[in-house]
């Protein structure tokens, strides 16, 4: 028996575990010691016996003790952490909680690690102790139990632990790296703590930690345990770590590409870092491209992918900035569309786009030129970066929306088309590049079905459907602006009021930039549309011609009181005039019936019907000592005329002598009040006065204030050619009125719009034919009287 | 006080002098074109026939080239004639 107890004595020595022993390493045992357990368990016939007593030994061991007591490390609280024996100096206040996390790491991985290493020896000195033992899967199993029972008992808290020390470990791996890049500032740098350890230099452990780290990693690496404990945390480390360097080297730069240096990065740090951590390879110059396993291999297309996505993330949150600075910014628009072709954003993309366009532009705040900037710079960047157009349809679909409900925009984009110096629009223009609008659609969709491609993924169908006119996509910025009301007629309706007022206020006579600019136009958008305008440009020329051939003809016995030039126009083709009139004095008047009469001999056949409140007239006046020569409307020169002969109007007497309403009259005697020529000495009776006293305080004002008698339009304003519209109904309303004698508001408005149904279809309200039926009123053509409106007897 | 007027430079429209307003073949203003023309005034003139109705010429021209017989006005079925001034 006493053998039996000297034998158990030896197998304890053999295998310590089966005393309960699993973390010292096992003492070297002599052979003599394995020939003699083997001889005495051989005649005993227990070998096959003791084998699996170790298995179950190990198995238990690793469940109730090893996987418990690694875990208990990271079960403690932050406070308890801290009592965890370090035999390491670092160790001190300095590293306060989150390194803490760090060494509790290492500590317990070098202890789990001790205890592997020990049930590790069980196989081999099994192997020793039975050499006929087949191979069985035995030091497979111990690696496997291991997993299974770490993993059964993972506390969630565990990946902060791993990540943290992970961090440590990529930081002092990119120390050399920051280094090389702060090389500039190294002065600086020097009263930095460390890039690796966050230690003032002089106190630098990085070497001290690194040798930790890296002998803690091969542990893990011998244990097979990098992949199943650490997978999910490093990935989330090293995508935190991507997400940090796009936001360090990327933000705000957006004029040169960011992805060939992002890839390098991936290549040079990331995947080098993680063939580090993968393999037993300590120095970062031996390593080659066979060395580097597969899982890191396949690792490396994920976080590729990932920075893609991350970097296209990032443009896309800035993309209104980069709209703004476009034609600087296309580098960041060619990354971007990279990205896109790998990574499928075109929601996210038009989503986050569309709404920050709402918050930055698409409020009262900004002004309609500014949002037009906005909109170009928006169709020029997004053309850049999709050329299929279906991006810019829908994000600029808001645009639109909100610049159709301003009612300056189409002022302000016929004004941008035609305004001296570099303005997005004129430039345009000017370009001549020009995309058939409109006249294809319809046609081309079934004609061409050999050529057609279908819609690019990604995008809504439904959004497709409301936009399936392609011509639109493709085409062009001012179509794309014109397209806003989706008419062109509104916008040549404006462009020709705009070069009505443009042409009536200058009259020089100077037409060849607006011949060009017609003529850029025509090539855009069809000579029908434009027709009026040119015949305007064409009345502008003739009357230069007519009026050299009067003035050279000088067949006058009298020579005239002074020079006559006349803007002849074809009323048919300009807009209409405002109804504001004026009478000239007589001797005045007759200088332009000489004009007229000159004209008739000229012109066989025609006469002209002159509009005397429009022009411009240069005067000449003496004051006193005072010679004033200015350029004025015509209604400011007949007044200062009137007040030759006599010193003293009262407003009602001028106003019934040149046929302008006493209001407006004032309005225009003001310009005079502002010379300090003519004063109020009672209301509404003016005077002029000969002494120069107030003069020169007014000398200032009259400037601004001339400027806005010119700014004022000569052209009937949009509700005088409202009212213009009705009156196509009148004819109808005398009608109604003669056979029915009297009518409430609400019948007259239901005929009429039955008529407006059949002819033409002008629409307008009840209150609009109340206000034209109420002018009727004053105009004594129409009686109303309990609430029926009848014709005047 | 004196005020002299240095020079004028004014607005005016010019008009066919005729007895009516509208061309009564193309039903357009005088002061407009007709139907083929894009430029009024001299690029598309009027005529008078001796029976003192005005057309543009155009549009006068296109329709006694449309009588086979006897070449009428329109208006008033008198024979027409170009009254020449």
């Amino acid at each position: 028996m006493c053998d039996l107890n000297a034998l158990w004595l030896d197998v304890l020595k053999i295998f310590p575990i089966l005393g309960g022993e699993t973390t010292s390493p096992p003492e070297t045992v002599e052979d003599a010691v394995f020939e003699n357990v083997y001889r005495h368990l051989a005649s005993l016939g227990t070998i096959e016996t003791l084998t699996s007593i170790l298995n179950l030994e190990i198995e238990s061991a690793i469940r109730n003790v090893l996987v418990p007591k690694f875990w208990k490390h990271f079960t403690l609280t932050e406070n308890e952490a801290p009592k965890v024996k370090l035999d390491i100096a670092l160790n001190t206040a300095a590293f306060s909680d989150p390194n803490a996390l760090f060494f509790t790491f290492i500590y317990a991985i070098e202890e789990l690690y001790n205890s592997y290493e020990c049930l590790e020896m069980v196989k081999p000195r099994l192997l020793h102790l039975n050499k006929k033992l087949l191979l069985s899967s035995s030091l497979e199993n111990t690696k496997n139990t291991l997993h299974n029972a770490l993993l059964a008992q993972l506390p969630p808290s565990f990946n902060n632990f791993v990540c943290d020390f992970y961090s440590v470990h990529f930081r002092l791996f990119t120390k050399d790296l920051t280094l090389s890049l702060n090389t500039l500032d190294s002065e600086v740098f020097t009263d930095l703590p460390c890039a690796g350890c966050n230690f003032d230099l002089d106190q630098c452990c990085c070497q001290k930690l690194t040798e930790m780290v890296t002998t803690t990693n091969i542990k893990l690496l011998k244990m097979g345990l990098i992949d199943r404990l650490a997978g999910s945390a490093l990935t989330a480390l090293i995508k935190l770590k991507i997400k940090e360097h796009i936001n360090d080297t990327c933000v705000g730069i957006f004029d040169r590409s960011h992805l060939k240096q992002l890839e390098t990065w991936i290549n040079d740090v990331v995947m080098t870092w993680l063939t580090c951590i993968f393999t037993e390879w300590k120095s970062k110059d031996d390593i080659s491209q066979e060395k580097i396993p597969k899982s890191v291999q396949a690792f490396k297309v994920k976080l590729t992918y990932f920075m893609y996505e991350t970097f296209a993330q990032n443009v896309i949150s800035q993309f209104f900035s980069i709209i703004i600075d476009y034609p600087d910014s296309s580098p960041a628009i060619d990354d971007l569309k990279i990205c896109m072709e790998k990574i499928d954003m075109r929601i996210h993309l038009t989503e986050s786009l569309r709404s920050s366009l709402e918050a930055r532009i698409l409020h009262p705040g900004v002004n309609t030129m500014d949002i037009l900037t906005g909109y170009i710079a928006a169709i020029k960047a997004i053309r850049h970066l999709d050329n299929t157009g279906v991006i810019l349809e829908i994000v600029t679909a808001p645009i639109k929306d909100y610049l159709r409900k301003r009612n300056d925009t189409v002022r302000r984009v016929v004004t941008g088309l035609t305004e001296e110096g570099p303005t997005d629009l004129s430039e345009e223009l000017a370009k001549g590049e020009f995309i058939k609008y409109g006249k294809d659609a319809g046609n081309n969709e079934y004609s061409n079905w050999e050529n057609w491609e279908p819609d690019p993924f990604g995008i809504d169908p439904d959004v497709l459907e409301l936009n399936n006119s392609k011509v639109i996509r493709s085409a062009d910025i001012i179509s794309m602006v014109v397209d806003i009301y989706g008419s062109k007629e509104l916008f040549m309706v404006e462009y020709r009021n705009l070069m009505a007022d443009r042409l009536l206020s200058q009259l020089d006579f100077n037409s060849e930039k607006e011949i060009r600019n017609l003529e850029l136009l025509k090539i855009r958008f069809g000579e029908s549309l434009l027709h009026s305008c040119e015949v305007m440009l064409k009345d502008v020329t003739d009357s230069k011609r007519i009026n050299a051939h009067i003035h050279g003809d000088g067949n006058s016995d009298e020579s005239p009181l002074f020079d006559i030039s006349s803007l002849i126009i074809s009323a048919q083709f300009w807009p209409s005039f405002n109804k504001e009139s004026l009478q000239l004095p007589v001797e005045l008047e007759n200088e332009f019936k000489k004009f007229t009469k000159a004209y008739e001999s000229y012109k066989g056949n025609r006469t002209l019907n002159w509009r005397t409140v429009t022009g411009k007239v240069n005067i000449v006046i003496e004051i006193g000592d005072r010679v004033l020569e200015m350029t004025v409307p015509p209604t400011q020169a007949v007044i200062i005329y009137h007040f030759q002969h006599k010193n003293e109007w009262s407003l009602e007497e001028l106003s019934s002598l040149i046929k302008v309403p006493p209001s407006a009259l004032r309005r225009r005697i003001s310009f005079w009040q502002n010379h300090g020529l003519i004063a109020e000495i009672e209301p509404g009776v003016f005077s002029l006065l000969e002494k120069e006293t107030e003069k020169t305080q007014f000398e200032d004002v009259n400037i601004t204030d001339a400027d806005e008698e010119d700014l004022e339009s000569a052209m009937a304003s949009a509700s005088d050619q409202r009212e213009e519209e009705l009156q196509v109904f009148w004819s109808y309303i005398v009608g109604m009125l003669t056979n029915l004698d009297c009518m409430p508001i609400d019948r007259i408005h239901q005929m009429l719009k039955l008529f407006a149904s059949h002819s033409g279809g002008v629409e307008f309200t009840q209150d609009e034919l109340k206000h034209f039926l109420q002018r009727k009123v004053r105009e004594h053509k129409l009686l109303f009287s309990g609430g029926v409106y009848q014709l005047a007897k | 006080m004196k005020v002299t007027i240095k020079s004028w430079t004014g607005v005016a429209s010019w008009r066919w002098i005729a007895n009516d307003e509208n061309c009564g073949i193309c039903r357009m203003s005088f002061e407009s074109t007709c139907p083929e023309c894009a430029l009024p005034g001299d690029d598309c003139p009027l005529v008078w026939g001796v029976c003192s109705h005005c057309f543009h010429m155009h549009c006068i021209v296109k329709w006694l080239n449309l009588q086979p017989l006897n070449k009428q006005c329109p208006m008033c079925r008198q024979s027409w004639k170009f009254n020449i001034h």
